[in-house]
């Protein structure tokens, strides 16, 4: 990211994503917690096209910000008084949490900041479906498959749960 | 082809979400300044629901029912994607990538049967 | 790409959609758990087969070798004992009882997959496979609410966990450029001195913690082993705990093989505190399932021990005491369901004078918890012994004292249940009913925990084997 355009775009995404994302955990209103939801998958979906993972950000946007976030908001219509304005639970640990949270974002820039990564080949700035798709069939063919029981258990299990008796 | 060739494209993009954000914001802040601001009534407060007189609090708890088709969407979103994935390349995967799928399908499908047969597929 | 190595895995998914199938056109509910226990069978005998193939295929992210095949042999093992366990503990599952067989399959299932793959893409989508399995059958009795708080917490903690642990292979990921255990194990010395390399191993390390219930990722354990059906808390308390080590195991040995000193570092605090923490807050419980699940976080504490003295060859001990705890733990939690089947109670107390109720029941349970504190000639002493031994052999004797000490405390808790059902008078006579079921568990496993004990050698040349392909 050596264009200064891109790293201001970088820095405006990764701020509205962080705003939002605190935005879920402080906001009292579960309703507006969930739209700020939304707005944190969006941004980190920005952050992947700007890593030019174009495929991963369409993903993101149509899992995440789109069938993640209607089945969240099912659920918080499934619950009594959603609109309640205390209805995004807190308890008295929010302040221990906050400690723990800074404590790992100061690790996290401590080692992250020092780190070195191995330098690999640049790879030509092309649609990342290609690669993907053909890492996915081949090397990754057994987790794909792996994946299919787990989405398999998912369903099966959340309608034993579900299903009214 | 360079990443400012790459991410071009997405400025585009940008431009248009710029664009479609301030007509929605224009529209609002619009009605806000050239609207005529009477007293509020009871009636001019309440939710528009196309005409009909609207009945209780927009707020109610719906069955959980909706859960299993949520989750069901979410799942077959899931199965999009790895098919579309698969389908930019459908030519070089071959048979081999076809079998793949088709594994991964039949599995999803077993799922859906026992949705079907299970009878919570059914809206009564 | 060689199918037939994963022969036992289309197997078992094979016979998870019978068994669905069968369960929706059968009323018979019991005869769904015996086709189950039949199929499982079949699958052990599938994966017995592959004993000494040594193999990889996909690309590395299936190893087929004698490590994968004694964990796998064993989560089968545990997965027929808790069907048969689970007969007719059931019932309380209403019209959901076949179902129950089914999703306990499917967690078989990823756990198989967790100890026999090489790739962190594929450790990854089997531990969630058996995760989201395992949080299904934590709530599975939908009509208590302790069930569904279970299933609430252990979800919630581990979707946590999770993160966590996807984080850390990320940033291995990243390091190495390969999700590949043995490609990482090449690349990761070159990066052995970065602070991110520690970072990577802490985050993967802790997400497994949580698996295996470590101190102090412990928190949901308690909970979700009271709360949960009492045969899926002895499934979650062997193989999923089993699992957990399976990959530990797995990680540290390949691609985490160079970095020893510091996963080593990190496994021996974790084990003095799980070791510690779990055995300390085992003595004031009072309800039996919150008893053993302290008492399986001890476990995880003394496995940990056999983590940190972990060095070539060091492998067997961990592997022997897990196979020792898996059959003794399945034992223990059959005369609980037993119990609480008859009686519908999971309180110590109620347990007064089984001896003179129920006198094979108390003895099947004795036996098993004696095995548990590590009694000669029972299976848990000898889990325990060439554990300890090992550490002592890797100049780690204060370590090994630390888990003698905790052994010793561990008498304590254990003997009070035998003492509250030989001592102690009954304050209702009634003989408590085992079914043949349960009966037929409970031998099984009191048999094993005595075979295991005398029969030692011929057990520990099998977990040397399968150790062996470990570097």
């Amino acid at each position: 990211m050596s264009d200064p355009l891109v790293t201001l775009v970088f820095y405006g995404i990764a701020a509205v994503t962080i705003v939002a994302a605190i935005g879920v955990v402080s906001l009292r209103n579960i309703y507006r917690a969930a739209l700020c939801l939304v707005l944190t998958f969006l941004g980190v979906a920005g952050v992947y096209i700007l890593l030019n993972a174009d495929f991963v950000a369409v993903m993101q946007v149509l899992i995440y910000a789109g069938a993640v976030t209607t089945m969240l908001l099912f659920a918080i219509m499934l619950t009594r008084s959603p609109g309640s304005p205390r209805s995004n639970a807190a308890n008295r640990q929010s302040g221990l949490a906050l400690f723990a949270v800074l404590v790992l974002v100061v690790l996290l820039v401590l080692a992250l900041g020092t780190a070195v990564w191995p330098q690999t080949a640049p790879v030509a700035a092309q649609s990342s479906v290609d690669v993907l798709a053909k890492q996915l069939f081949t090397t990754y063919a057994l987790p794909f498959e792996i994946a299919s029981v787990l989405l398999l258990a998912a369903m099966v299990g959340a309608i034993i749960l579900a299903r009214e008796d | 082809m360079g990443q400012e060739f790459y991410l071009t494209g997405y400025f585009y993009a940008a431009v248009f979400l710029a664009v479609g954000a301030v007509v929605v914001l224009g529209g609002l802040i619009a009605s806000l300044l050239l609207a005529p601001r009477g007293h509020k009534t009871r009636e001019k407060l309440r939710a528009y629901e196309s005409g009909e007189e609207p009945v209780g609090t927009a707020w109610v708890q719906f069955p959980v029912r909706f859960y299993i088709f949520a989750l069901l969407f979410v799942v077959f979103d899931v199965e999009a994607i790895f098919l579309f994935a698969w389908a930019t390349r459908f030519g070089q995967l071959g048979v081999v990538g076809l079998v793949e799928m088709a594994i991964f399908i039949l599995v999803l499908v077993a799922g859906l049967v026992y949705a079907w047969r299970k009878g919570v597929l059914k809206w009564t | 790409m060689n199918l037939a190595l994963l022969n036992p895995e289309i197997a078992l998914v094979v016979l998870a959609l019978f068994v669905f199938a069968l369960d929706l056109v059968w009323s018979n509910k019991r005869g769904i758990g015996y086709v189950t226990i039949a199929g499982l069978a079949g699958v052990a005998a599938l994966v017995a087969g592959q004993f000494g193939l040594n193999t990889t295929s996909f690309s590395g992210a299936l190893i087929v070798d004698n490590f994968a095949v004694f964990f796998n042999l064993l989560f089968l093992g545990a997965a027929a004992l808790v069907v048969l366990a689970a007969l007719q503990y059931g019932e309380q599952f209403l019209h959901w009882r076949g179902e129950f067989y089914g999703v306990l399959l499917f967690a078989t299932f990823g756990m198989m997959f967790m100890a026999s793959s090489g790739d962190l893409i594929a450790i990854y989508v089997a531990l969630e496979t058996a995760s989201i399995s395992l949080y299904v059958l934590a709530g599975f009795r939908k009509h208590d609410p302790a069930s569904g708080e279970a299933a609430l917490k252990y979800l919630l903690l581990g979707a946590l966990a999770s993160a966590v642990l996807l984080y850390g292979m990320a940033l291995l990921y990243g390091l190495t450029g390969s999700t590949n255990l043995a490609a990482i194990g090449q690349q990761i010395a070159g990066q052995a001195g970065q602070p991110v390399t520690l970072l990577a191993m802490t985050l993967v390390i802790c997400g497994l913690g949580f698996k295996v219930a470590a101190v102090p990722f412990q928190m949901w354990a308690p909970d979700v082993y009271q709360g949960a059906p009492t045969p899926v808390t002895a499934f979650l308390s062997v193989a999923s705990k089993a699992s957990g080590f399976a990959v530990l195991l797995r990680l540290t040995t390949s691609a985490l093989g160079p970095l020893q000193s510091d996963w080593q570092a990190i496994f021996t605090a974790l084990a003095v505190v799980t070791m510690t923490v779990g055995n300390l807050a085992a003595i004031p419980q009072h309800n039996i399932k919150r008893l053993m699940g302290y008492s399986s976080i001890a476990m995880a504490g003394y496995l940990l021990v056999g983590m940190a003295a972990l060095a070539a060859g060091g492998a067997p001990s961990i592997l022997l005491f897990l196979a020792a705890y898996t059959v003794t733990n399945l034992g223990a939690f059959a005369a609980i369901i037993a119990f609480s089947n008859a009686t519908g109670s999971d309180e110590i107390d109620d347990y007064s004078g089984l001896a003179s109720r129920s006198p094979l029941l108390a003895l099947g349970f004795g036996f098993c918890l004696f095995s548990l504190i590590g009694i000669p000639p029972l299976a848990g002493f000898f889990g325990k012994f060439y554990v300890f031994a090992e550490a002592v052999n890797r100049g780690l004797i204060w370590l090994a004292v630390v888990a003698l000490l905790n052994s010793a405390v561990s008498v304590f808790y254990y003997l009070r249940v035998v003492k509250v059902m030989y001592l102690n008078p009954a304050r209702d006579t009634s003989p408590v009913n085992v079914p043949p079921s349960l009966a037929v568990a409970l031998a099984v496993t009191a048999i094993g925990v005595v075979v295991v004990g005398v029969g030692i050698g011929p057990i520990m040349d099998t977990a040397v084997a399968a150790a062996q392909v470990l570097r």
